[in-house]
């Protein structure tokens, strides 16, 4: 069989690589989302010990590379911890709790947009500080910061391409594998390639699909 | 409601010098004087959305200012209208009015549903408004809103902090209907307010506060046409050019 069949009997095998690479995504965001959230309330409204913890996690996660990163947890500290992961799980983990940092700071500015008044009007009602802030500033803040979420997506789809460095059989891994086993290294990166702009144009999309439904009517910047 | 010796300080302005005043059951106080006063402070301090430095306060029986009291829960006893409205942008109209019931009264949805319409409907907003955005109403349609998310939580006392201020003029004549047909029923109310017509009509007692004190207080048509303090004459003159204050 020539390389170019053997080739295109490979394809289907890198487009496979788009679930697992959507699948970290996904759970890189979810989990990030989860930090976030927590990280964001406890910035805005927790003591200030809370805040310094959250401040060295932040600095930590996004003052050094993925990459280090990713083998730093994978071959030091999960280990020192007496935890046996896969590199699929590593992954996730890293990618979630680098997206928390970033999602923290994109809440914590989006929390802190809405105005004051919208609290006084919550306290006034006999409302917690918690529920307030549950109840009625994190709905409005999360409404404001999809479009700084939609973002992040692009972010996290372009950090999984990395995770091949663990050998995650996402995109980047299969298609190196593709290469060596066909001895064709044009046809499939630039396939590659394509495949990771049409993931971003499809997340972006549904991104802005999201944020046109659930947009405060009538605020400018909803 | 008792309030007695009221002082807060910003940094090193004393916003507050010694506030005191007692407001029976049913009756309607207005406030009024210039801007910086200390009105807005005052009224955020009645409801402890601004922690005073000094002094106490009363309501129903209860020292709302001892550090043992659930501020919270006492809070729903007092309903507060803002000068901004303030209503929950990301919620309809009746969504606005009924969050209170069932967040903080735990109320289910439609006992919930029950109050908050019934609050709407004596404001006078109709139910075609009900299921917009705060954003699609006016502002006398917004303050009105805000006025029932206030009543439907059934307090002990209403705070109005110059409730039409931010409203175009002709706006500004339905919502003082409003708080006037409360007050009429008997709902007791503190209302910072400029209109002097209002206080006139409405109010049983009138309180003139410049610079963080009351300089003068007494009934409504006493202070406007024959008022004492120099002061007050300067405020009624300058401030709202009211014609022939003096005797």
């Amino acid at each position: 069989m020539t390389n170019i069949q053997s080739l295109l009997k490979y394809l289907p095998f890198i487009f496979e690589g788009s679930l697992w690479s959507l699948g970290l995504v996904a759970a890189g965001l979810g989990l990030g989302f989860t930090i976030g959230i927590f990280m964001s309330l406890g910035e805005v409204y927790g003591p200030s010990y809370v805040r310094k913890l959250i401040e060295f996690y932040t600095w930590f996660f996004r003052g050094t590379p993925l990459l280090v990163q990713l083998f730093l947890f994978h071959w030091s500290i999960f280990p020192a911890l007496g935890l046996r992961t896969s590199p699929l799980e590593t992954s996730i983990l890293v990618l979630g709790m680098r997206s928390g940092a970033y999602q923290s700071q994109i809440f914590r500015g989006s929390i802190k947009s809405i105005e004051e008044g919208q609290m006084l009007a919550a306290k006034a009602l006999g409302m917690t500080t918690w529920q307030s802030a549950f109840h009625i500033i994190l709905p409005q803040a999360l409404r404001k910061a999809i479009p700084q979420l939609s973002n992040e997506y692009s972010i996290i789809l372009k950090d999984s391409a990395i995770c091949f460095i663990l050998g995650v059989m996402e995109i980047m891994t299969r298609t190196r594998y593709v290469t060596i086993a066909t001895g064709i290294a044009f046809i499939p990166y630039l396939i590659a390639g394509c495949l990771y702009i049409l993931l971003t144009y499809l997340g972006a999309k549904i991104f802005d699909t999201i944020h046109a439904r659930v947009k405060m009517q009538g605020l400018i910047s909803g | 409601m008792k309030v007695e010796n009221l002082r807060k300080r910003f940094g090193d302005e004393e916003v507050l010098k010694g506030i005191s005043f007692d407001v029976m059951r049913g009756e309607v106080k207005a406030i009024m004087g210039p801007s910086g006063a200390g009105k807005s402070t005052l009224l955020k301090c009645i409801d402890l959305l601004v922690k005073p430095d000094e002094g106490r306060i009363w309501l129903e029986g209860v020292e709302l200012t001892d550090p043992t009291v659930d501020v919270n829960k006492q809070r729903r006893k007092i309903g507060f209208v803002f000068q901004e409205f303030n209503l929950f942008h990301h919620l309809t109209a009746i969504e606005n009015v009924m969050i209170g019931l069932r967040k903080v009264k735990k109320l289910p949805k439609d006992k919930a549903r029950e109050l908050a319409e019934k609050a709407l409907l004596r404001v006078h907003i109709d139910e075609s408004l009900w299921n917009k955005y705060p954003a699609q109403l006016s502002g006398g349609q917004k303050q009105r809103v805000a006025i029932a998310r206030a009543l439907a939580m059934e307090p002990s006392i209403m705070l109005y902090d110059e409730p039409t201020s931010a409203l175009d003029p002709q706006l500004t004549g339905e919502v003082l209907q409003v708080i006037k047909e409360l007050a009429d029923s008997g709902m007791t109310s503190i209302i910072v307010t400029h209109e002097v017509g209002f206080a006139l009509e409405v109010a049983d007692e009138l309180m003139i506060m410049v610079g963080g004190r009351i300089i003068e207080r007494g009934r409504p048509a006493e202070v406007v046409y024959s008022p004492e303090s120099e002061s007050t004459k300067a405020f009624f003159r300058k401030v709202l050019r009211v014609e022939g204050t003096t005797r």
